[in-house]
């Protein structure tokens, strides 16, 4: 690989000293002058018509400025999610921001503005709504069935999408595998809890444009659908970046309720309106969608697979959303892709019920996939007495093949193989005893698992956008300026944005600062999600970056006499190629490139050249050149307290193949937070509802537990196997989200070489352990 | 936001002065302290009309006394001064308290108080289980003076309790118990900011045969509206020699006598199974301690 | 009705109007405009909120505000500015322990405690020290790496 010099360090992240000295620019922090305060009145019923609202008490309590109802919201129906446009051919129209028909229970009804929260808050509780109820679906397999409540019109049976996959002879394969696996896997819903809530300050403007500062994933994804839900044009409406927010993971990949209804209210009362949710509104605003898989696997004696069939059974909930999505890539790249086997058929149904809606959440339909996958895939050898490692290894692409999804395109790093020993060694996977054969009531486990396909962005992904641009200027004083719509959620896009222009233009990164982006001024770039910035929006601000050079050595070769092709940048120096004592410093260069043409010296006027005059910017927006799959194994040690049924875990090696690895140490951190999560998704989260009022059980994190600095492990280790990627920058993929998809079914091979026992439904509680040991 | 009701705050110098407010104020009326289940209740629904609240944090009630027959601990001693008491770190009987603060995180310690775990009569919480294990009482103080009511009587349902109107907990007492005599918590938990899935205390008296001359067995945590006392695993070990044999009876016993509640957080059968679990765990403990 | 109290910020003491019912964190962000401090959940779940009552960390979301009269309360705005960040500031830039950052301010404070109390807390002690607090990005490893780094120095 190449010599660099910013690129592969861990450079201090610039928003970090913001961040600790109180992080005043987060979008919870925000407040203009004369703001209202708005809330949202849920409906208490799960499926419901709304017969009449009465709104006259509440619009009479002093403070209060304006109340909405769906009878003061267009009616207009699209997708809420960012990153397909609202009437994507591939996604499901079902949802308009405020309805006369509830169909999950916190629906919001009606809304308030009023010159505080607490008024509003009281305002709320004198609205009067007449609700015919209606008979509710929870489960979706029960939802499926004939004579179950139907909940929208155009999708019988209530399936909202049912796309499916299939190549090769599926019943020839089964007929030759020497042994058939089957095996039902569910997993349940979560929260991606990011710290900071939804929260929204809409104005407008006079003339109906309106300005909007939002807690979210895309500011551009943002302006379509609000422009789409208030139906004006985009043009009026304007997003601005946040400098950062406090987490998204994909809970914030879609227009909810608060922003288009802010709108509302700020257009009716022409004062600035701002919208928070509480964090039991947060709970019931987004959801990993729960899926139930089916999983039909033939394999021969020695492992090799024959045919596998699929079928996903996905509850959406109220309103498709993302669950048409979330069905595809689970299929895709959740289950049917990832693994080499000659014939197969994926099933896969997204359903709605009478549950929340689900949302976009890190891993995006693969952690459920991999959960079962490689749950089936721990039986497999385990009865068959096989290498769990060679298994893996001879089920999976190998490194040159072509990409098992896009055409045309090539797997030019994998290294999955080096994944898995590298990490089998570093937890001492040689020293694993069979299941079960540790003595007293705690007993140890080790396990693994690997995701042998994932995503750098979504570049082949039917209606989904991904491209991405960016900005570069320098500054008279040596400094860079980066325009990009890339919004850094924590997992480190400002400092990697630096990193890159950094590197380019010979500055060190504290040079280069990450500014001001709104909607208006700055270039489409796709959302902060599948794992896809460093990749995509990495190349664009490369390439804007490399204009940017090619614009400074245009100017510095009038100054220097030299040919553009022979210049050079070093430690903040132009230099010509052979004569290292010819250096300009890029100061000067930029002065001279900003300054009038005829300047005034103690030795009189001197002339500058009209050719290096000009401010020394470069822009680009492109779509990246392929989608390159990063690949990861995790292994896991635990020990279960076979009394109690608790589950800890001991020890985490995390093996990934990023490819280049920008920043070590906030790869370290994807990791590490990555495993939170996929810890808590393993043992304790679990979004509850009441089965009989479909209310949400989980309204603050005291009743959805996620684990604390004592339940997680004392070790996780990251190991990277880096790989040059020929097309990414500077050779590097992803990796954020594979952090997330494998370690609930690490964990859960890990439970079962501890116990001898399989749990195959999350969250392996210890109540489900003790029921897999017969002990309840 | 329930608490928006709320149209007054005070903080009176004296319990006198607590009692007057809520003679004048009545149902309407909540006495706060640390106020770290003020909004969990709030945000439930499960605090309304609340006008007035009293917090009795500056009304001198904060003392931990040691006497020799028993040990009162103020109504506003916050967890983190029990913990640095040395008598509670020191004396074995005290075993169940020193546990049972054991579990929460440093913003907790530093903001609940032994008052207010009791008087907010919420069977999740660990304190009422260990205090009911070493036979305490409350001290109340109303308009018609102090007295004392022994916890047993106290609890009396799902957030609900024997005070008397205008009545209020000032102070836990805790009876000395003979020599030989340790106590121990243990509890289950999600993580560790989390109320009890099941939690369990017992207090045990030794004879010099290291007999057992007294026994007492709670397990809290959705056992119930309150915690609930295991009398048969205190039947069935007293009078015995506490080894692993009558453990295992204990925790069987204490498992036949619960009736636990199914939630989202456990199912009955689950709790039920974990009073036996815990009360054993308990019971180790507690006997490891005793001299 | 609102009311007149005296706060002590940060050596500082501000005369605000606050409604009865006011929370510490409501104060601090809403009437004082001291925004470190984070809303997470507004019922001790997250510690987000997390400052310094008279040394001692609390959740500023369960603290009332007319309950700090008198008393000392200290914010991240009160730790250190980029010009002479607290070394806790620091060693929390230094090991990356920072990433969305919302989580930070408040696990700050309640470290702050930790090491005035403890100067050189082993492992499980600072997991213990932080268990008030969650954080949904790191994993707590480097944070607790930052708080090692902050005791060494």
């Amino acid at each position: 690989m190449t010599q660099l010099n910013v690129v592969g360090k861990s450079v201090v992240r610039p928003d970090a000293y913001d961040k600790v000295t109180g992080g005043k620019h987060y979008p919870v922090n925000y407040s203009l002058p004369g703001m209202l305060h708005g809330k949202l009145l849920r409906s208490p019923y799960p499926h419901a018509k709304i017969v009449a609202i009465d709104t006259s008490e509440a619009e009479k309590l002093p403070g209060v400025k304006a109340v909405i109802t769906h009878a003061d919201v267009p009616q207009n129906v699209f997708t809420p999610v960012y990153f397909v446009p609202a009437h994507a051919k591939s996604m499901v129209q079902d949802f308009v921001v405020m309805s006369d028909r509830v169909r999950w229970a916190g629906q919001p009804v009606a809304a308030v503005a009023a010159t505080s929260a607490d008024v509003a808050e009281a305002a709320l509780q004198l609205i009067d709504v007449e609700y015919e109820e209606l008979q509710p679906v929870f489960d979706p397999e029960e939802a499926m069935k004939e004579g179950a409540p139907q909940l929208h019109d155009n999708a019988p049976n209530n399936i909202a999408k049912a796309p499916s996959f299939s190549f090769g002879d599926l019943e020839a394969g089964f007929a030759e595998a020497d042994h058939i696996f089957e095996g039902v896997y569910q997993t349940q819903r979560v929260h991606t809890c990011y710290m900071e809530p939804r929260v929204c300050v809409v104005d407008s403007e006079t003339d109906g444009r309106i300005t909007v500062h939002s807690s979210m994933q895309h500011g551009f994804g943002l302006r379509e659908k609000m422009a789409v839900a208030l139906g004006i044009p985009e043009s009026k409406v304007n997003v601005v970046k946040p400098t950062y927010i406090g987490g998204g993971f994909g809970g914030k990949l879609d227009v909810g309720h608060i922003e288009p209804v802010a709108a509302l209210l700020s257009l009716e009362t022409g004062r600035p309106v701002r919208i928070e949710h509480t964090r039991g509104e947060d709970f019931i605003a987004t959801t990993r969608n729960p899926i139930k898989v089916y999983l039909k696997t033939g394999v021969k004696n020695d492992g090799a697979y024959t045919a596998r069939y699929i079928k996903s059974i996905l509850d959406a909930g109220a309103h498709a959303t993302h669950g048409a999505e979330v069905i595809m890539v689970h299929g895709l790249y959740g289950t049917f892709f990832p693994w080499k086997c000659p014939n197969q058929t994926w099933e896969g149904f997204s359903v709605y019920t009478n549950n929340i809606i689900g949302g976009g959440y890190r891993g995006y339909g693969a952690p459920q996939g991999c959960f079962a996958v490689e749950s089936q895939n721990d039986e497999i050898c385990e009865k068959l007495g096989l290498d769990p490692i060679e298994f893996r290894s001879g089920n999976t692409h190998k490194e040159g093949d072509p990409h098992p999804v896009l055409q045309g395109h090539t797997l030019n790093s994998y290294r999955l193989d080096d994944c898995l020993k590298k990490g089998a060694e570093r937890i001492g996977f040689d020293r694993r005893a069979p299941a079960n054969s540790s003595e007293g009531a705690k007993k140890r486990g080790i396990g693994f698992a690997c995701h042998p396909l994932w995503v750098s962005g979504c570049l082949g992904f039917p209606d989904i956008y991904e491209h991405s641009g960016a900005t570069v200027k320098l500054n008279r004083d040596g400094t860079a300026d980066v325009v990009s719509s890339c919004i850094d959620l924590g997992s480190g896009q400002i400092t990697m944005l630096t990193q890159v222009v950094a590197e380019e233009l010979g500055l060190a990164s504290e040079a280069v600062r990450v500014v001001y982006a709104d909607t208006d001024t700055a270039p489409f770039d796709a959302p902060t999600h599948a794992s896809r910035a460093t990749y995509s929006a990495g190349l664009a601000t490369k390439a804007a970056a490399v204009e940017t050079r090619n614009r400074l050595f245009k100017a510095a070769s009038a100054v220097m006499e030299a040919n553009p092709g022979d210049l050079y940048l070093e430690d903040g120096k132009v230099l010509v190629k052979g004569a290292p004592d010819s250096g300009v410093p890029i100061t000067e260069i930029t002065a001279r490139a900003e300054s009038a043409f005829v300047q005034m010296t103690e030795e009189g006027p001197r002339l500058t050249t009209i050719e290096e005059k000009g401010t020394i910017i470069g822009s680009a927006s492109q779509a990246p050149p392929s989608n390159p799959s990063p690949v990861a194994a995790q292994f896991v040690e635990v020990e279960v307290d076979t009394d109690t049924g608790e589950v800890k875990v001991l020890h985490v090696v995390h093996a990934a193949d990023a490819g280049r690895v920008f920043h070590p140490k906030a790869a370290e951190g994807q990791v590490e937070g990555g495993f939170q999560q996929g810890m808590g998704y393993a043992l304790m989260e679990h979004l509850q509802f009441d089965q009989d009022t479909g209310a949400c059980l989980s309204s603050d994190f005291l009743d959805y537990k996620i684990p604390t600095s004592m339940e997680m492990p004392p070790k996780i280790e990251s190991i990277f196997v880096e790989s040059n990627e020929p097309t990414g920058p500077y050779g590097a993929k992803s990796m954020s989200e594979l952090c997330l998809i494998i370690p609930a079914a690490a964990i859960a091979n890990a439970v079962y070489n501890a116990i001898g026992v399989r749990v195959t439904e999350l969250p392996i509680t210890p109540e489900r352990v003790l029921r897999a040991l017969g002990k309840l | 936001m329930a608490l928006t009701s709320v149209e007054a705050f005070h903080s009176p110098a004296d319990k006198a002065s607590v009692v007057q407010l809520l003679q004048k104020h009545e149902d309407n009326a909540l006495i706060v302290a640390g106020g770290t289940f003020l909004h969990g209740l709030a945000s439930r629904g499960l605090l309304t009309g609340i006008e007035v609240l009293i917090d009795i944090q500056n009304s001198g009630l904060d003392n931990i006394t040691i006497n020799t027959d028993n040990v009162v601990i103020g109504a506003t001693t916050r967890f983190a001064q029990l913990e640095t008491s040395q008598e509670i770190a020191q004396e074995a009987w005290l075993g169940a308290v020193k546990d049972a603060i054991a579990y929460p995180p440093i913003q907790i310690m530093n903001s609940a108080t032994v008052g207010g775990s009791i008087a907010s009569s919420c069977p999740f919480f660990d304190l009422p289980t260990s205090f009911l294990a070493l036979n305490g009482a409350a001290q109340a103080h109303g308009p018609d003076g102090s007295r004392d009511i022994p916890l047993e009587e106290f609890f009396s349902g799902l957030f609900e309790n024997s005070l008397a109107p205008a009545e209020f907990v000032t102070a836990i007492k805790l009876p000395q118990p003979p020599a030989n005599s340790a106590s121990a918590f243990i509890k289950l938990e999600t993580n560790a900011n989390d109320l009890a899935i099941v939690n369990a205390a017992v207090a045990l008296t030794l004879d010099a045969e290291k007999k057992c001359r007294q026994a007492r067995v709670f397990v809290g945590g959705g056992m119930g509206e309150t915690p609930v006392r295991a009398s048969a695993a205190e039947n069935l070990l007293t009078g015995a020699v506490v080894d692993e044999d009558s453990i295992a009876g204990a925790g069987e016993a204490a498992k036949s006598g619960v009736d636990p509640i199914s939630d989202h957080r456990a199912s009955a059968e689950y709790r039920a199974a974990m009073a036996k679990v815990l009360v054993e765990k308990a019971l180790r403990k507690a006997l490891a301690r005793v001299d | 009705m609102k009311q007149i109290i005296q706060l002590d910020v940060n050596d500082e003491v501000h005369e605000i109007a606050v409604q009865p019912y006011d929370s510490l964190l409501r104060a601090l962000r809403e009437t004082l405009g001291l925004n470190a401090s984070k809303r997470g959940c507004d019922s001790g779940g997250c510690g987000c909120c997390t400052v310094l009552l008279d040394g001692k960390a609390v959740y500023s979301c369960m603290t009332m505000a007319m309950q700090v009269k008198d008393r000392k309360v200290t914010t991240v705005e009160g730790l250190g500015k980029v010009a002479g960040l607290d070394p806790i500031q620091q060693a929390f830039i230094d090991a990356d322990a920072v990433q969305c950052g919302y989580c930070t301010c408040g696990i700050m404070m309640a470290a702050k405690q930790l090491l005035a109390e403890n100067p050189n807390p082993d492992e499980d002690a600072i997991r213990k020290g932080i268990s008030g607090n969650l954080c949904r990005c790191t994993g707590y490893q480097k944070i607790i790496e930052a708080i090692q780094l902050a005791s060494e120095r």
